[in-house]
């Protein structure tokens, strides 16, 4: 047996969760009421359960002021409506990652920081892109083709590689593209430079804007006003080109954002 | 009930035991074998032991060179229990804060953000010293040169801080509620708010209705102050807070509240 005091401490550590999560009822309860206050019978029609147990449920949610009865309604408190929106954030961050479950689980996340991981729910609507053995490059092709139609762009871009550049200058030689910000890291801008084309076409160019990173940050990602794109390595350091997930809606951009923030803020990064 | 919004099994898995969690919660800090965890978490052999079976069975964790690893996807769901925890420790610690509060005017956003503001201060008036609450924000706004404010309620000093705060150059960026506009405005002197206007220092943003929140962005700390729920403005409380997170936090709440004058 694990000594008292150790199991005092680890119940005292994850009662706050323990009770409400691991109770389908009681979690359902704030679930249902979380968007109107619901009387007796709305609930037993909404759950399909019991008077008895309803009521045994509020009354536990009760005596820990998560909700309160008025007149016949049960609505939630003050307490109530924090703790149950994180609780549907949890369980969208759940469904997100559950939803692209390949991607997360073969890659390094190791540069994804816990400040940004925690708001993965954001991606909700992104899809996981793949290459396979007939379609070898069809997460690339898929990257292009998201990128040619953007007005501004701004990438992590942690390896050096020819076709992304040439894509790129090609880009705002078409004029489409209005600005780009790029964070490379030193070896990338030192390669980039042996190459006259591109220090001629890329680096010189005024729509172009390059951050270099003292930090080899292991993630490729690429936002606009309208789309991201994240691509990663595998745990043995190699890049992976074979997949990426893409979204194209508010909240996954504004997931994007909030990850090139928190470099920013983090790390010394220098304009070119 | 849409499944896929309700607490799933694998959620229920992981938090119906304390001794998986704390597992989970050191494999995530460094890879450990079972003796390693034992020591650290004081949890006996066998319970270690059998958990560890589990959580590797359901592929939670991974073995490798005698060393158990969290999966990636595992510090995922993890992390988002633990930032679940976190909401729920910091609706416990400021309890007297939230509690019989109004909260309609926080955005969506910040509460599911409220972990944001996990290392702030609850400063609470005492007999001894009612304007504790008060004089605290004073103090924080007398030594910024930027600051941004929701003021739902006109303090007498505020015109006279304000006043201050443009004659030595700093700016001002303000939300008041209708009903104390012209007051509020009539109370600074004419030529410093005219001058302030003009040079962009003072940005005063009318709010159509009663607003429910009393914020303060300035220059190392944020405060945030809430009202009843029978309508009266708690004198009595506020969070402070001066790291990134929280100012963050306010920043964003302070543009979701503007967004609402604009329309």
């Amino acid at each position: 047996m694990t000594n008292i005091e150790t199991r005092q401490e680890l119940t005292d550590e994850f009662s706050g969760i323990k009770y409400i999560l691991s109770s389908g009822m009681r979690s359902r309860l704030l679930l249902c009421i979380y968007k109107n206050p619901k009387n007796l019978d709305d609930l037993r029609h909404d759950l399909k359960k019991p008077s008895a147990t309803i009521l045994h449920g509020l009354k536990e949610l009760e005596t820990i002021n998560l909700v309160k009865k008025v007149k016949k309604s049960y609505e939630l408190t003050s307490n109530g409506y924090l703790l149950t929106t994180n609780m549907i954030k949890l369980i969208d961050n759940w469904y997100s990652v559950n939803k692209t479950k390949d991607f997360w689980n073969n890659h390094d996340l190791s540069d994804l920081p816990e400040e940004v991981l925690k708001n993965i729910y954001l991606l909700k609507d992104a899809e996981c892109v793949t290459s396979t053995t007939s379609n070898l490059s069809n997460a690339f092709n898929r990257y292009l083709k998201l990128i040619s139609d953007a007005n501004r762009l701004k990438i992590i871009l942690p390896i050096y590689s020819e076709n992304h550049f040439k894509y790129l200058t090609e880009l705002l030689e078409k004029n489409k593209l209005e600005s780009l910000d790029l964070v490379i890291n030193k070896k990338i801008l030192d390669s980039l430079k042996k190459h006259e084309l591109f220090t001629e076409n890329f680096l010189q160019n005024e729509k172009v804007n390059v951050i270099c990173s003292n930090r080899d940050l292991k993630l490729f990602l690429t936002y606009s006003d309208d789309f991201m794109s994240l691509s990663l390595f595998f745990n043995d350091g190699h890049y992976d080109d074979s997949q990426i997930l893409i979204a194209k809606d508010e909240n996954a951009v504004k997931w994007a954002s909030s990850l090139i923030n928190y470099y920013k803020w983090r790390e010394t990064w220098k304009d070119i | 009930m849409d499944k896929n919004k309700d607490i799933n099994n694998d959620i229920k898995f992981l938090v119906k035991s304390e001794i998986r969690l704390k597992i989970l919660s050191e494999l995530n800090k460094q890879p450990n074998n079972i003796r390693g965890i034992v020591k650290k978490t004081k949890i006996t052999y066998s319970s270690v032991s059998s958990n560890i079976g589990k959580l590797e069975k359901k592929n939670y964790i991974r073995k490798t060179n005698k060393k158990y690893y969290v999966t990636p996807m595992t510090e995922v769901y993890f992390n988002s229990i633990m930032e679940f925890k976190q909401s729920v420790d910091l609706i416990n610690t400021y309890d007297k804060f939230w509690d019989k509060h109004n909260l309609n005017q926080l955005s969506i956003e910040s509460v599911k953000n409220i972990t944001d503001l996990k290392d702030s201060e609850m400063i609470e008036t005492t007999p001894i010293d009612i304007f504790k609450t008060h004089n605290t924000i004073k103090e924080q706004i007398m030594q910024s040169e930027n600051v941004k404010a929701i003021f739902p309620y006109l303090h007498p000093e505020y015109p006279k801080l304000i006043e201050e705060l443009l004659n030595n150059q700093g700016s001002i960026e303000l939300i008041i509620p209708q009903s104390i506009f012209k007051e509020f405005f009539l109370r600074i002197d004419r030529k410093t708010r005219k001058m302030a206007e003009n040079n962009g220092k003072l940005k005063v943003h009318e709010y159509k209705d009663d607003l429910n929140l009393y914020l303060t962005l300035c220059d190392k700390n944020i405060s945030l102050g809430l009202f009843k729920n029978d309508g009266s403005f708690d004198q009595n409380r506020i969070l402070i807070s001066d790291n990134h997170n929280s100012n963050v936090w306010a920043s964003e709440l302070f543009e979701h509240v503007k967004k609402q004058v604009a329309k």
